[in-house]
């Protein structure tokens, strides 16, 4: 009796073991990563930020898509928001669709802000940041640049306003409009 | 004269009005701080001094002022960013898990623990009870031994 009950508790104390074990690589192996250029960008659907309803990604399939990661907190984002407005204005005539995707932020605060940098393109909230870990998004600014069929052209992991980004931004934006 | 009369009125209320728009509030900074995530840095308020965070004391803050209770700032906060803005899990639903498996993983050592013990001291009461230890000696030895030691005396 006495070896069952330690064979028992043996067996307890390594399924426990084997338990946390799987917890731990279930969890290694489902962190987010930033979708790579040319997989399909993921999918998603988010409430409008002005309240107005909810937006599809796969609504916008076959058009090309720049979708830009903010928050009203983010400093480097006021300044990206003039050139993000200016870009939209320019390329929309051409189909090119611009989501703003508004991370960890409170919906006022970013409705004042769009407000005060005059954006007019789309503007989702991700107030729990879902959306924003499926992109791998560890810093606001960031910018996907998706093409017709939905896949990654170009990652900017920093403001467009930046010398670095800003002719890939272009060139993105030129070869997923093509 | 009425109307210079009514016009300083008006303006003390409305200097006054800010000031005593909450005269006893019903939580505080301080207190929301260790119970609200910053949800860019994974730390609770007190821990942080992101921007995320900054504006989300502004926000707590703002309405300690306009004294709204602790539960009501914290549901605020929860529409807007969802539970895991919480340091600690609700008290309903699979939330619930957090709180009870804790208590029953203590409960079920402390109940191995006790069974442990019990069946140990049983396993010891029959040498306890008998007197002094056996020598380890079958019958028969011993009771050569004893003839022999029986000699000497």
């Amino acid at each position: 009796m006495t070896g069952r009950l330690k064979l028992a508790a043996q067996l307890l104390a390594l399924a426990g073991v084997a338990g946390l074990l799987a917890l731990l690589v279930w969890k290694l192996s489902h962190q987010e990563h930033a979708p790579p250029v040319g997989s399909v960008a993921p999918p998603f659907t988010l409430r409008r930020l002005d309240g107005t309803g909810k937006v599809s990604l796969a609504a916008y399939r076959g058009r090309p898509v720049v979708l830009n990661f903010w928050a009203s907190w983010c400093t480097p984002c006021k300044s990206e928001a003039a050139v993000l407005e200016r870009d939209w204005t320019r390329y929309r005539g051409r189909g090119v669709e611009f989501l703003g995707v508004d991370y960890h932020d409170l919906a006022a605060d970013a409705r004042r802000f769009v407000s005060a940098h005059a954006l007019t393109f789309t503007m989702l909230q991700d107030g729990s940041g879902r959306v924003t870990s499926i992109y791998g998004i560890s810093q606001v600014p960031e910018t996907y640049v998706l093409n017709r069929q939905g896949r990654v052209v170009a990652h900017l992991a920093g403001p467009i306003t930046d010398p670095s980004f800003a002719g890939k931004f272009r060139s993105a934006l030129a070869k997923a409009a093509a | 004269m009425i109307v210079r009369f009514l016009a300083v009125v008006a303006a003390a209320l409305a200097l006054a009005g800010p000031a005593a728009a909450c005269a006893h509030p019903r939580t505080s900074l301080a207190y929301l701080e260790g119970q609200v995530m910053c949800p860019t840095c994974h730390t609770t308020l007190d821990q942080s001094d992101s921007q995320a965070a900054q504006q989300i004391k502004a926000f707590i803050s703002q309405k300690v002022d306009a004294c709204w209770p602790a539960n009501r700032i914290e549901s605020a906060l929860v529409a807007n960013y969802g539970q895991g803005i919480l340091a600690a899990p609700s008290h309903k639903g699979f939330d619930l898990l957090a709180w009870w498996l804790p208590v029953a993983g203590v409960l079920g050592g402390a109940l191995v623990l006790a069974v442990g013990v019990w069946r140990w001291s049983r396993r010891r009461e029959p040498e306890d009870g008998d007197g002094p230890p056996g020598s380890g000696l079958d019958e028969e030895t011993e009771r050569r031994l004893d003839d022999v030691l029986a000699r000497f005396e």
